[in-house]
């Protein structure tokens, strides 16, 4: 909106004399108004996407009797570190979080490790039957989720594996998205790379290992957040399968919590805002490979 | 042609490449074997079982019996299916629209800044899509709160009384799309940045020396030139926005009167309930129909009007 309005001064501003001096624009007032119009805008677009875990955060600070009262109060009027203490004293909740990370960090590793193989194999090898697997991988990709939700509950049920670590981890570690991610990526790694290794005495699994696997930081930050990323937000596959408490995951946790002790809401609070914690720093730690990624996912 | 090449270097070439050929078959299988087991069981084996299983009356407790397409047209049949894939459009056109638009307008602020102020941008947008849909409802559910929510408390500013934002059939599935745009729109503004920065720079030159405003240069110039990734964004919008279905399960289960059951919810009640499950997995497959149905012509359209162009 705010450029809807500003952008129109742009256009007289600009003459056929100004080419040169384009890079630095004179701050004229009308540009002084544009700027803080772009200003204003990005930071109403800051706050409000932040504005609700801001709202978390702040809510696990305040009482029980605070956190929903009237008249609305933002703040609270003392800050209180009391839930964020309660609840990561509470043995359930650590326990939870310890074994949801246990269980993201195998998932992980095993999700990279497996895909990239993969993605090495339909990449690099040529091999009998590439033609009708790679396909068939691919189709993978468009089978709807619910669709196989329900089946795939059915044949963990007949493969024992219900209320098991093995239900949550195995089921998703292989995905055909990030297969297909790492493969387009090792074929933009020039072969001559390959040949010369192989020239220098390097058998195929040694350029995997030493050619292509040092190589691969960026596509395996990118396939390790989003399988960390997958596995700690998952919610309706642990609810299906997971009936054992001592096996719940973060997000099944955090629903049950609010099912049954509703009125805790500063606790619930607390506990969601440090069950969101883990992602949000990771996020922030690879910020730069994964915002760089979307560009080189869109579309291209 | 290749095939001439290859048959002209293939005398000498033929032994060395078949025996390196089987050696490399032996590596890839072996490579492969995890992703290939994985995926065959926990999805293709499920894909398959769905298709056959949509043609039988089965539970986990009695042998199955097959009923030919009953479950198919048990499901077309009922108009609670039919609500919910209405629904689900509903909500489509409350979600899609809105990202596409916000996204664009963020994208387009985003890349006509500083660097260091479109980081900072990108990042906080994109923070909320790393959010679980568990949180995002518990989060959501709090700002709707009746008597402590802010979002009562901010209307009341403007002198509007209270609603009861969840619990109210009107309001109830708009309640849902906010926090499903909220955690869409990172991943669709990023998209969007990185198209407009595919745009030439020329043709914005060219426009503002003939003086066009922003609205004539997004108009003529940025949109004809994104049109791909325009329609790439509302086809994934359309198809994740049908599917939809973690948020209404933890904000409302459904309710209340089944205002807020989009499709995917609908199946999974139902799944959850009914120990027959061919009901449930032929809905999905009809869902799966409908749905790639839908996106061909939305694909269609879009397309033809490019041809009129």
């Amino acid at each position: 909106m705010a450029i809807t309005q500003a952008a129109p001064v742009l256009a007289p501003t600009t003459t056929e004399t100004a080419l040169p001096a384009r890079r630095r624009k004179k701050l004229t007032p009308s540009r002084l108004a544009l700027l803080a119009l772009k200003t204003l805008a990005g930071a109403v677009i800051v706050l409000l996407a932040l504005f609700p875990l801001a709202w978390m955060v702040i809510s696990g600070f305040k009482l029980r009797t605070e956190v929903i009262r009237t008249p609305f109060q933002f703040f609270p009027d003392v800050w209180e570190v009391q839930n964020y203490v309660q609840i990561l004293s509470d043995p359930s909740f650590v326990r939870t979080l310890a074994l949801t990370g246990f269980g993201a960090v195998i998932f992980t590793t095993g999700s990279i490790v497996i895909n990239s193989m993969a993605a090495y194999a339909f990449a690099r090898l040529e091999f009998v039957g590439k033609r009708i697997v790679w396909p068939l991988v691919l189709m993978t990709m468009f089978i709807p989720g619910m669709t196989i939700l329900l089946t795939s509950f059915i044949v963990v049920t007949k493969l024992y594996m219900l209320d098991t670590l093995a239900v949550l981890i195995l089921p998703g570690m292989a995905t055909a998205a990030h297969v297909f991610f790492v493969r387009q990526f090792y074929l933009n790694i020039p072969s001559s790379l390959e040949e010369a290794a192989r020239v220098d005495g390097c058998g195929r699994w040694g350029v995997y290992f030493r050619i292509f696997i040092p190589l691969s930081k960026a596509p395996f930050v990118v396939v390790g957040i989003g399988s960390f990323m997958a596995y700690w937000n998952s919610f309706v596959w642990p609810v299906l399968t997971i009936t054992n408490p001592d096996l719940f995951q973060v997000q099944q946790y955090l629903a049950n919590f609010r099912g049954e002790r509703s009125s805790e809401l500063g606790l619930l609070m607390a506990g969601s805002a440090l069950a969101a914690a883990p992602i949000i720093v990771l996020f922030l730690i690879f910020q730069r490979q994964i915002i760089a990624n979307i560009k080189m996912a869109g579309l291209k | 042609m290749s095939a001439l090449r290859e048959a002209a270097a293939a005398p000498d070439a033929r032994p060395v490449r078949s025996s390196a050929r089987r050696r490399d078959s032996l590596m890839a299988y072996i490579m492969l074997a995890p992703v290939l087991v994985l995926l065959g069981t926990f999805v293709v084996w499920p894909a398959i079982q769905a298709i056959y299983l949509s043609f039988f009356d089965w539970s986990f407790y009695t042998p199955s019996q097959f009923v030919g397409v009953k479950n198919y047209a048990d499901v077309l049949g009922d108009d609670r299916f039919w609500q919910a894939i209405g629904r689900g459009l509903v909500f489509v056109v409350m979600t899609v629209p809105v990202s596409l638009v916000l996204s664009f307008l963020i994208a387009s602020l985003a890349v006509s800044v500083s660097r260091r102020v479109s980081t900072l941008l990108k990042i906080s947008i994109y923070i909320p899509s790393v959010i679980s849909g568990v949180i995002a409802s518990i989060t959501f559910v709090m700002i709707y709160d009746y008597s402590g929510g802010i979002l009562n408390a901010l209307i009341n500013v403007v002198g509007l009384p209270n609603q009861a934002w969840l619990g109210d059939p009107r309001w109830a599935l708009g309640a849902i799309a906010l926090p499903a745009v909220w955690l869409g729109l990172g991943i669709s503004t990023l998209i969007m940045i990185a198209a407009l920065l595919d745009v030439p720079q020329s043709f914005y030159e060219a426009a503002e020396l003939e003086g066009a405003s922003w609205w004539q240069r997004t108009r003529y110039i940025t949109v004809p030139q994104i049109k791909n990734v325009l329609l790439f964004l509302l086809v994934t919008g359309f198809v994740a926005s049908i599917q939809q279905y973690e948020l209404p399960l933890v904000m409302t289960a459904g309710g209340p009167q089944h205002a807020t059951e989009l499709p995917n919810l609908f199946i999974f009640n139902h799944f959850r309930k009914d120990t027959y499950v061919g009901y449930s997995i032929a809905a999905a497959m009809l869902l799966f129909a409908v749905l790639g149905s839908i996106s061909s012509v939305i694909f269609r359209i879009v397309n033809s009007e490019k041809l009129v162009d």
